[in-house]
């Protein structure tokens, strides 16, 4: 077991979002959080990198206790967190933006591989390496935003909203790169708001409503459940 | 690629930026054949400390967004340590002037302010500034101004009490005959100022250009939540950054004690410069307070110069209000980031 968060709370200050939410990322899978507007999915992903503190409930990363953590210790444990809004340093070039992504890194060759890696993930970011990511385009950002999640050489990537902001073909490279990394054995926990797409790439996933997990289940099952077909697919 | 560079070049100069700096040189060239090479001289020595103090506090506004009302007892601080140092040792280098030590001496005292202000620096950030992130975020750009007074308060009482209120200063670091500088003479003091200011500048350059932890403070300073997500510790952050910026400031306290004599309020002159600097060219912007030191410091050369003493104020803030009224964001500003939002 990589990941396991039992009976989560969490939320903004006295506003709880987050209510008993338990869920599991096993080695190597790929893992979906969907659910409407509100209902706290980027929240429950906060919760487990750190950035929020926990109100009760247990976080277990690798057989550690996590939760409570500050979100550079959660880092360094190998937890990488790819926000809806990217949070790249926007006057700095794309090379810094990566070797800031290796901030944990200590191993001088293991960056430079790390730094080939992600190149040859997105052969796009190596011909702007120079280039302010403030000035890039959206999904050239949203490269840079994965790549640079994935510098430290993570054990679990949370991914939130990978299409958000996205046109339908870069929305479509995006999720191909993330099937891509996870068939090279990376554990990947994703959010969603683009239910179709995200059922078709995952194994597993779980529905997240009103701060509730309502069901979980294979992603085939899930596509095909009638509740998820009336309220995400609307048929 | 010499003409890629050369149409670079010409579109920066037509920018707001590139067209001051273009008519900094101007005036400095101008000027220094109209008066004499003198001119030259006191701008790059006041540019150069001004440059130092109002990096620091570019610094520390664009990362911790704390808008530093205290940054002139740094000053203050970094004379009184370097006085502290060399005051004792001052017969000894009267004894031999040739000698190695009268060479050094200086340098430990400098080196003393500078170790001085860091420490004083990272003490005010743990003991003053971190309860307060600890308590509330909001309505931080305020309540932090609000502290740093107090601070200044603290610190310029602090000093009156143990120390008393006489001017504290040496006479000179180096003795010797002035340096021939094109027919100006230049004191060895002003000479050793100048070097010292080039050589911290191009290593604090370096520092936040090519190191990691340089990139990790430009990199909180750009994205706070990024930073926390690639496992930058915020806490040594930012204490490192007050360090840095009040050890700048400590440093020109330092180098200008045989200029001007530290005593409880030795800072407050200082710091006004250094925040026309900063607003001159844009808040946060810490290359832009690297330029905009040494446009100051012509301008006050300048006034003093051309219009007479006691207006050195009143010509540098009238600049601020032109510029603020032509462009509010400043002369490099590109946009006030946190300001309103915090």
């Amino acid at each position: 077991m990589l990941l396991e968060v039992t009976k989560l709370n969490a939320g903004y200050g006295f506003l709880q979002i987050l209510r008993d939410v338990s869920l599991r990322v096993d080695e190597g899978e790929y893992v979906c959080l969907i659910g409407p507007n509100g209902a706290g999915k980027s929240t429950t992903l906060k919760t487990v990198c750190g950035l929020i503190p926990p109100m009760s409930g247990q976080v277990v990363f690798r057989g550690e206790e996590i939760g409570g953590l500050p979100g550079n210790k959660v880092c360094r444990k190998g937890i990488s967190y790819i926000s809806e809004e990217l949070n790249l340093f926007v006057n700095m070039s794309v090379q810094e933006n990566l070797l800031m992504g290796a901030y944990t890194v200590k191993d001088k060759s293991y960056l430079k591989k790390r730094i080939g890696f992600v190149y040859e993930l997105f052969p796009r970011l190596e011909e702007r390496r120079n280039q302010l990511a403030g000035t890039m385009s959206g999904g050239e950002r949203k490269m840079l935003g994965i790549a640079r999640g994935l510098m430290a050489g993570p054990k679990l990537v949370l991914v939130d909203e990978p299409s958000f902001g996205l046109a339908p073909n870069l929305t479509q490279d995006v999720f191909a790169a993330l099937s891509r990394l996870n068939d090279d054995g990376l554990t990947i926990l994703v959010v969603e708001q683009n239910v179709t797409k995200t059922l078709q790439f995952t194994e597993r996933g779980y529905v997240l409503e009103q701060g509730r997990i309502e069901l979980e289940g294979p992603s085939q099952d899930l596509a095909d459940n009638p509740h998820v077909r009336k309220v995400f697919l609307g048929v | 690629m010499l003409q890629a560079f050369w149409q670079k070049l010409v579109d920066w100069l037509k920018s707001a930026a590139g067209l001051t700096v273009l008519v900094t040189i101007v005036l400095t060239v101008v000027t220094t054949l109209d008066r004499g090479p003198y001119i030259l001289v006191n701008t790059v020595v006041i540019g150069g400390m001004l440059a130092l103090i109002s990096v620091g506090l570019a610094l520390i506004f664009g990362v911790l967004n704390i808008p530093m009302f205290a940054h002139g007892e740094y000053f203050m601080i970094g004379g009184l340590a370097a006085y502290a140092v060399f005051k004792p040792l001052e017969g000894l280098v009267k004894a031999g002037p040739g000698s190695l030590f009268a060479l050094v001496a200086p340098l430990i005292a400098i080196l003393a302010a500078l170790v001085a202000g860091a420490l004083a620096g990272a003490v005010t950030e743990v003991l003053a500034i971190r309860p307060l992130r600890k308590r509330a975020r909001q309505n931080w750009v305020m309540n932090s101004f609000l502290l740093t007074v107090g601070v200044s308060v603290v610190l310029i009482n602090a000093h009156q009490m143990i120390l008393g209120v006489e001017f504290k200063g040496v006479d000179r670091f180096y003795s010797g005959v002035p340096l021939d500088f094109m027919g100006a003479f230049v004191s060895r003091d002003r000479v050793f100022a100048v070097i010292l200011s080039f050589i911290l500048i191009v290593a604090f350059w370096l520092f936040m250009g090519r190191t990691k932890t340089g990139r990790a403070i430009r990199a909180v300073s750009q994205d706070e939540t990024g930073a926390m997500m690639v496992g930058i510790p915020l806490d040594s952050i930012t204490m490192l950054t007050m360090a840095i910026g009040c050890a700048l400031a400590a440093v020109a306290g330092g180098c200008l004690l045989f200029l001007y004599p530290t005593y409880p309020t030795a800072g407050m002159e200082p710091l006004y410069m250094a925040w026309f600097v900063v607003i001159l060219v844009g808040l946060g912007n810490v290359i832009g307070a690297l330029v905009g030191g040494f446009m100051v410091g012509l301008a006050r050369v300048l006034t003093i110069e051309y219009i007479g003493t006691g207006w050195e104020y009143v010509v540098p803030t009238c600049l601020i209000i032109l510029v603020l009224l032509i462009k509010p964001s400043g002369i490099f500003g590109t946009e006030v980031r946190g300001v309103l939002d915090q």
